[in-house]
């Protein structure tokens, strides 16, 4: 579904990726871990388009995208959520939904991220920004269901957020995991992760340095090597 | 009260025309996160494209309007969207405001140069007949004027609550890369807005054509006076804004019934958005004001604070090494120039003080002083009350710059507490307030609209005056370089860094700002002393409020982080000018300053960044290496020589 072949990418002259190789098969999830600084974000940015690749390319399906615009590829079906409150402060949570739909069907689109966050449906019409952090994360997360894209880039949903939020976020992938989608989570609870993951990568310092099966992953060297003692 | 309807009738036919302004100006803020300073200048321009067709090219007027409203306007607001902006994507509000003053600056500068600087006539565009409501004649085209300004208004409130791309411009401004994951192209949205926004300016501009006539400075300021009914909406609401444009217009054309008895406020009808502006400013709560750029460009790429960022490394020590042989090398001029290039070096050092104290404000603390001209003035003007009343010559020039500690005091305080632009625009407002309303007063220039000013009896001659200006700049420029390398520069770089961060330290940024303000207009008014001696009078058009504008494109352009480059700002503006003097260059040299700061603005020293020092010693290892390499290649050729070849 998604292919990374040799990605290069940085910051003005700091260079974070240096030359990385990703696959997301279709309808497969795959997460993607590392410790602080590793270039996790910089990757998903990099695949959505915020970022320019310097080097090597990016495959969407069959096609080419790393010359793409960041709409262009949002059109074709690549959804990325990126780290914070991805959501319009200003608008109101209907506003909200229009705009991730693209002013088409929004009525449905409403319909859709309240049958998945019920909470939503009470403050459509209030200031985005206004919301409680876990509210927010859910608007933000409700993109993912309510355009069905074919990928979905998740990059620390769970940041800032208390646990039963947590939980209803993650049932939320869990749910888009069964429509079919095609995953690349970046996520802090490792374990959270796994447990949605067929597949893992571990990114250091700016390289590949691990990809296997989740059961391979939770072998404890490579836990120590990359991920610190959590298990 | 029956005696009042015309001038409310002539009010919101001006406040219509406002309105239209302002609100294409909210337009483009509100979607762009630019607050666009040259907002009128293209409102202008396009006026200047509409006479063209219609008189010179005779075409129907409507065709005339159709085309400088819907293609030339739009077309411009393209180019600046996408030429100008496009490049400055995060950059701090203060170089979207050098930005776009720069544009002001250049399109201003080059509708003089090309259409030139007299005012045209404009035959009126509607039929000027009218009718009688309750004894008053109303025109047609008055009407006409006023329901297009509802028309527009209320179509564009539609926009924004009715379609999709209303609402899409919303979003980019708050969140650019969202709206570009959500699938909207960010870039074609702004475009739009500015298309819109231009478009507004436009028409704006040519339906007051025919009021006040073509001119190319008049028709910029005016439609600048919608920045007071853009304010008053709070740059967000279009509902208020259109309150604002008709409040204000209105005020003023019955101000104008008043004023006609009371020669001090002659001005007072042309102020009125100015004082409105001013007003809103002062007396809005803390936090009415907050930017609406930054919000979003803060997530990308890491923070990229573009002008805000790299001032090029803090020195600690005085800028020895460029003051030395700059004062050295003034200090040897007199003796290989002649009478008036003598002349235009004393002018030239005189504006090194006025560039270093505006350095101070826009260099190291990034705050934009728009009313520069107004210290200048006020020093002038001051040194000259005191000298007549027979002050000495050196306490009255400290002396007057004094009295403009205060004066800095009062432009810094009610604006400062707000954000970058704001601080632009008060002090935009001051700067033209003070030339319409105090130039007049007998403390400022009086009734002659002229002051004289004496130059000291033991300096009087031209080489010993230069001598004079040299030592009164050298020891203002060093004053200046002194805050640079102490605490306070240390605290006012950190609050154009990141003020937020000062007061985490216990530092008030408020009380370092205004303190750099007062001194910048202390220097500046020394400088202003200074030259009026020089020329010996100074008058009200002298350095008109433009001037502020004009200075800091140059010095932004020079560099205004360094002492080198308020050095090289007044030799760009006062010594090169003087050198190329066919008239062709003269005009289009303010052209060239714009479109040099629209280039520069991200640039944290301008061209100074760019100069480099001679790395002596370099040179001194590079030259010795060739000649050790030429002696060696003589040994070989000796040794060759001396056996005959046979090597």
């Amino acid at each position: 579904m998604l292919r990374l072949a040799g990605v290069r990418a940085g910051y003005r002259r700091t260079e974070v990726l240096h030359g990385v190789d990703l696959v997301v098969p279709p309808g497969a999830a795959v997460a993607l871990l590392g410790a602080n600084g590793a270039g996790k974000s910089t990757l998903l940015r990099v695949a959505a388009g915020l970022l320019p690749a310097t080097g090597g390319s990016v495959w969407f399906g069959e096609e080419r995208i790393d010359r793409l615009t960041t709409h262009q590829r949002t059109r074709r079906g690549l959804c990325l959520i990126p780290e914070g409150r991805a959501i319009f402060r200003p608008l109101t949570v209907r506003q909200n939904l229009a705009m991730q739909v693209g002013g088409k069907q929004v009525d449905d689109a409403v319909d859709r991220a309240v049958a998945a966050f019920p909470m939503l449906g009470d403050r459509l019409g209030q200031v985005a920004g206004t919301l409680s952090g876990g509210q927010q994360q859910m608007l933000a997360v409700a993109r993912a269901l309510v355009t069905d894209p074919a990928l979905v880039l998740a990059d620390e949903l769970s940041v800032g957020l208390a646990p039963v939020v947590v939980d209803e976020i993650f049932e939320a992938v869990a749910a888009l995991r069964a429509a079919g989608r095609s995953l690349l989570i970046v996520e802090q609870y490792v374990d959270r992760a796994l447990a949605v993951a067929d597949y893992v990568y571990i990114l250091h310092k700016g390289r590949i340095a691990f990809v296997g099966e989740p059961a391979q992953c939770r072998a404890d060297d490579v836990y120590r090597q990359y991920l610190g003692s959590v298990a | 009260m029956r005696a009042l309807v015309p001038f409310v009738i002539v009010g919101i036919t001006t406040g219509a025309v406002y309105a239209l302004a302002s609100m294409g100006l909210v337009l483009t803020y509100t979607t762009s996160g630019v607050f666009n300073f040259a907002h009128g200048a293209i409102g202008m321009f396009a006026t200047f494209v509409f006479y063209q067709l219609r008189v010179a090219a005779d075409w129907p007027t409507w065709l005339a309007v159709a085309v400088a409203v819907l293609v030339v306007a739009p077309a411009m607001g393209v180019v600046v969207d996408r030429v100008l902006l496009t490049r400055l994507q995060g950059a701090s509000p203060a170089t979207y405001v050098v930005v776009s003053l720069g544009l002001l600056v250049a399109l201003q500068s080059a509708a003089v140069a090309i259409f030139g600087g007299e005012t045209r006539q404009v035959a009126a565009i509607f039929p000027t007949r009218g009718f009688e409501v309750s004894g008053v004649r109303v025109g047609y085209d008055q009407t006409i004027v006023v329901a297009i300004a509802v028309v527009a208004g209320l179509a564009l409130a539609a926009f924004f609550r009715r379609t999709h791309l209303g609402l899409a411009t919303r979003a980019v401004v708050g969140d650019r890369d969202l709206t570009e994951l959500v699938g909207t192209d960010a870039r074609a949205v702004t475009t739009f807005s500015w298309v819109l926004g231009s478009a507004f300016a436009a028409l704006s501009g040519v339906l007051f054509a025919p009021v006040v006539g073509l001119d190319a400075v008049l028709l910029t300021l005016l439609v600048l006076q919608a920045f007071g009914a853009a304010v008053v909406g709070r740059l967000r609401s279009l509902p208020l804004t259109n309150l604002g444009a008709y409040g204000i217009a209105i005020v003023a054309a019955i101000s104008t019934k008043y004023v006609a008895t009371n020669r001090a406020l002659i001005g007072l009808p042309s102020a009125m958005p100015f004082i409105a502006l001013f007003l809103v400013l002062v007396v809005s709560p803390k936090g009415s004001f907050a930017a609406v750029s930054g919000e979003g460009s803060g997530r990308a790429g890491g923070g990229s604070g573009g002008g805000g960022g790299g001032r090029g490394g803090r020195r600690t020590t005085l800028p020895m090494r460029t003051l030395v042989p700059v004062v050295a090398g003034a200090a040897v001029l007199p003796a290989v120039l002649n009478g008036s290039q003598l002349l235009v070096a004393s002018t030239a050092v005189a504006f090194v003080a006025i560039f270093a104290s505006l350095s101070l404000l826009v260099g190291l603390s990034r705050q934009l002083s728009l009313c520069h001209a107004v210290f200048v003035v006020f020093g002038a003007t001051t040194l000259s009350h005191l000298l007549s009343a027979g002050v000495p010559y050196v306490a009255a020039l400290l002396l007057s710059a004094l009295v403009l500690v205060p004066v800095g005091a009062l432009v810094a305080i009610p604006t400062i507490r707000l954000s970058g632009l704001f601080l632009a625009l008060g002090t935009f407002a001051f700067g033209a307030l003070a030339q319409n309303l105090l130039y007049n007063n007998s403390f400022a220039f009086g009734r002659d609209a002229q002051v004289n000013l004496a130059r000291p009896s033991l300096f009087a001659g031209d080489t010993a005056f230069y001598y004079f200006i040299l030592a009164v700049v050298t020891v203002a420029v060093l004053g200046v370089e002194l805050v640079r390398i102490t605490r306070l520069g240390r605290i006012l770089a950190a609050i154009g860094d990141s003020p937020a961060a000062v007061q985490s330290i216990g530092v008030s940024p408020t009380a370092s700002r205004v303190m750099v303000f007062c001194l910048a207009a202390f220097v500046a008014g020394i400088g202003g002393g200074l030259l009026g001696s020089l020329i010996g009078s100074v008058s009200t058009l002298s350095f008109d409020f433009f001037q502020s504008l004009i200075w800091l494109t140059v010095l932004v352009t020079a560099g205004a982080a360094t002492l080198g480059g308020s050095v090289l700002a007044a030799l760009l503006l006062i010594a090169v000018p003087s050198v190329f003097t066919s008239p062709t260059v003269v005009q289009w040299q303010p052209v060239a300053f714009g479109v040099a700061a629209i280039v520069f603005a991200q640039s944290p020293n301008g061209i100074a960044g760019y100069l480099r020092r001679p790395d002596f010693p370099e040179l001194a290892r590079r030259s010795a290496w060739r000649t050790d390499r030429r002696r060696a290649t003589e040994r070989r050729a000796g040794a060759i020589l001396a056996s005959d070849g046979r090597v």
